[in-house]
């Protein structure tokens, strides 16, 4: 399975430990932004991580929301 | 409107989150103006939540907290002045003073210089008794704990708990005192005030709760604790956490505070043209209360940050979004959005001993709040039940 990765941009308020925890696949601009990927647990751990839980995970064939 | 000319110079009192943010999407929306941040610590703008938490187990490193590399304020042309604080405003001719003199003259200016702990008089400046609110305490308090065996926490707030529960996970003895008669009760009432006692004293933590500090043993530095209901505590260190007060002891004479704080209307606007605040400072409205109330959270510290230096830009800020909080304790996330009155009805969702429920409150049938633990993915439909419920 892979995973797609979007932002929850209300909910986004640009804690930065997305940016933390994956460096490679999120960088912080006025809100968080995907800019590469990532293996699947790094994607989960980046979106565990977020206090406002604005990062979204869908599986990328059947596009049903894994997370939050 | 024609008669006021775009800003070319925006002062920002302070050096946080809200100045920071403020600075940042001042750039972001196209203005190219001087931008001056005033910074009443030596440091440039840097996160605090870690302070109570990776910085305390050392996790992270003092010098990995800055939101920015130095190098981001030379590239987008924004002026530190470090280490010297806010001490007078002048508004009608539009001047900041600063503690060493300098008279900085602004087109809009943000105050956004923070909040103070609150100290305990009786504890006075001793050697062994910690607050925690900058990056210099929260180093202070690390190199204590690795010495100290028996750690004593006035205050059960969140900034109590969190230094318990990393103390109590350095294998510190840990004995947290608290005034009300349970932690967090004038916010989440007594109900969930209790769960948060169980769960420190499942930790291993002493919940001595409904008491108070009577007498302090020691001279240079504390020994112990002699509390109103007559237990005595031996303690190596002590810290303080009762509360935070708006830092606006620099703002008397201006007009500008009120009930200890600067009050704002929904885009960061004071009663002073082009003056703004955001952040700990800052005062907004409780329509439910009608009181202005000032220490805000981590999340509406930037929103208001970003928000007023959309205002002073003539940009529409957009509509606030409900404030929410966290705090994280032995491994649970805990996350908060709305806000609860004692009183409220609570209902609560899931199973509470084993860490893992959602406690909804409401008040004449509207949900106002809810308090998830260790239920991230709750998060979402919690804030958009928020909203529905207060819109």
């Amino acid at each position: 399975m892979t995973l797609t990765v979007m932002i929850d941009e209300a909910a986004c308020a640009a804690h930065g430990d997305c940016v933390d925890v994956a460096p490679s696949v999120f960088a912080l601009g006025d809100i968080a932004e995907v800019v590469g990927t990532g293996p699947d647990d790094l994607l989960l751990a980046a979106a565990e991580a977020c206090p406002s839980a604005a990062i979204v995970l869908l599986d990328t064939d059947s596009h049903e929301q894994l997370y939050p | 409107m024609t008669t006021c000319t775009a800003p070319h110079k925006i002062v920002l009192a302070g050096g946080g989150l809200a100045a920071q943010r403020c600075a940042e999407t001042l750039r972001r929306e196209g203005y190219h103006g001087a931008i001056q941040m005033v910074c009443a610590e030596p440091h440039a703008p840097y996160d605090r939540p870690p302070l109570s938490k990776g910085l305390l187990d050392g996790s992270r490193a003092g010098g990995t907290l800055a939101f920015r590399p130095p190098a981001w304020y030379a590239d987008h042309d924004v002026e530190l002045l470090l280490g010297v604080a806010a001490a007078a405003l002048r508004t009608r001719e539009r001047i900041l003073v600063l503690a060493d003199g300098r008279e900085l003259r602004y087109h809009r200016l943000l105050i956004a210089t923070g909040s103070r702990p609150r100290e305990l008089r009786l504890l006075g400046h001793r050697r062994n008794v910690s607050v925690l609110r900058t990056v210099d305490d929260g180093l202070a308090l690390r190199d204590a704990l690795e010495e100290a065996e028996s750690v004593c926490v006035i205050g059960a707030g969140f900034i109590g708990q969190e230094v318990a529960a990393t103390a109590r996970r350095r294998g510190c003895a840990v004995t947290m005192v608290e005034a009300a008669a349970q932690p967090l009760a004038g916010i989440l009432g007594s109900h969930i005030g209790a769960w948060f006692a169980g769960m420190h004293r499942a930790e291993g933590v002493d919940v001595l709760t409904g008491r108070t500090v009577q007498a302090v043993r020691g001279n240079g530095s504390v020994t112990g604790l002699d509390l109103s209901d007559g237990c005595r505590l031996d303690v190596d260190h002590v810290l303080v956490g009762v509360g935070v007060a708006a830092d606006v002891g620099w703002l008397a004479g201006s007009g500008l505070t009120r009930d200890a704080g600067v009050p704002v209307d929904w885009c960061g606007r004071t009663a002073a043209p082009h003056v703004f605040a955001a952040g700990d400072v800052a005062a907004t409205m409780d329509p439910e209360t009608g009181r202005w109330q000032s220490g805000s959270h981590w999340e509406a510290a930037a929103r208001q940050g970003a928000r007023a230096a959309r205002t002073m830009l003539g940009i529409d800020p957009g509509p606030p979004v409900p404030a929410g909080f966290w705090s994280d304790q032995y491994g649970i996330r805990i996350q908060y959005v709305g806000r609860a009155a004692p009183g409220d009805a609570v209902a609560i969702d899931g199973d509470p001993e084993a860490r893992d429920f959602s406690a909804t409150f409401s008040r004449g049938g509207r949900a106002v709040a809810v308090l998830l633990v260790n239920r991230p993915r709750s998060l979402p439909a919690a804030r958009a039940l928020i909203e529905k419920g207060t819109t």
